[in-house]
């Protein structure tokens, strides 16, 4: 289903790259997303001081609250990962709420953006892993008896190939569904509003999508840090 | 957030994510059989074990899960 009207696309339009914008809405809104979040970054940091003042005092009790969160799942080994963490859930909560303004597209509801992040994250997963443990790691996929390797190694490997796809439809899925649902009733009821209830509960659903994600993340990491069962 | 709240919150994900987790891994087991099938010209009996390993990967995850659960 097509997008009745975009934004950027117009705006890529006067420099003559109408057409290619017009096939990549998830790459030129990824970078709106982007361009949000680096402004933000620029106005908390702007002015730091020890005594916070407004836009500083938001920033600091969000972005140390959820480090205590993820600390309090991962242990204190996880802290090192805390950055990518936040930078996951503040990058597709902003890309989730862009789904909710008109002429804007959610680069969350393409497949592409949303797999992408999840090989990141389950990438990191094994790569603090492999740091935490060494060659040990390899334990994690072997399951408990040297005998049943042979069977373990195959059920494992499946398991966290299923973790990778599990991120991405979950997202994905949610977000190309509200955007389905929103445009469908935009055609058949735009008049009446019809759209609107939906995109109220388009709010809860970009904040808890956003927050499963990095939930989720941060589970895998607490569990390349503990040690094999 | 409350050390309680944190809690329950966590587990809601970790348990809400095991359906689509059970899914998935019958769905990849059974596409790497098939893709194997194809590559070795063996045609029903990768499909079958590809298929078989999908399903014990879904249960482990179960498994694990009530393993997780009884500790909290």
């Amino acid at each position: 289903m097509e997008h009745p009207y975009l934004l950027l696309t117009s705006v890529f339009g006067v420099f003559g790259l109408e057409e290619w914008a017009a096939s990549h809405p998830h790459v030129t809104y990824m970078w709106l997303a982007m361009i949000i979040l680096i402004f933000f970054g620029w106005l908390a940091g702007k002015s730091i001081s020890l005594v916070p003042e407004t836009a500083q005092n938001v920033f600091e009790v969000l972005i140390s609250g959820m480090e205590e969160f993820v600390v309090s799942i991962t242990g204190e080994e996880g802290r090192k990962s805390y950055p990518l963490l936040i930078t996951i859930f503040l990058f597709v909560l902003v890309g989730n709420l862009m789904g909710l303004v008109p002429s804007l597209y959610p680069p969350t509801a393409s497949v592409n953006t949303t797999m992408a992040l999840a090989l990141i994250a389950v990438g990191w997963s094994h790569v603090v892993g492999i740091w935490h443990h060494g060659f040990k790691y390899i334990k994690h996929f072997l399951g408990p008896v040297p005998l049943m390797i042979p069977l373990f190694l195959p059920i494992e490997l499946i398991a966290h190939t299923a973790r990778v796809l599990s991120l991405t439809f979950r997202l994905f899925g949610n977000m190309m569904g509200h955007e389905l649902v929103v445009l469908i009733l935009l055609m058949l009821g735009g008049m009446f509003l019809a759209p609107l209830p939906v995109m109220a509960m388009g709010v809860f659903v970009a904040l808890v999508q956003a927050f499963v994600f990095f939930l989720l993340s941060t589970m895998y990491i607490a569990g390349a840090i503990e040690e094999a069962h | 957030m409350k050390k309680e709240t944190g809690k329950t919150i966590r587990e809601l994900g970790y348990f809400a994510s095991l359906g689509m987790s059970v899914a998935l891994s019958i769905f990849i087991g059974l596409g790497l059989g098939l893709w194997l099938d194809k590559k070795f010209d063996t045609n029903p009996v990768l499909m079958f074990v590809g298929l078989l390993l999908g399903i014990v990967a879904g249960f482990s995850n179960i498994i694990r899960a009530g393993k997780k659960g009884k500790k909290y």
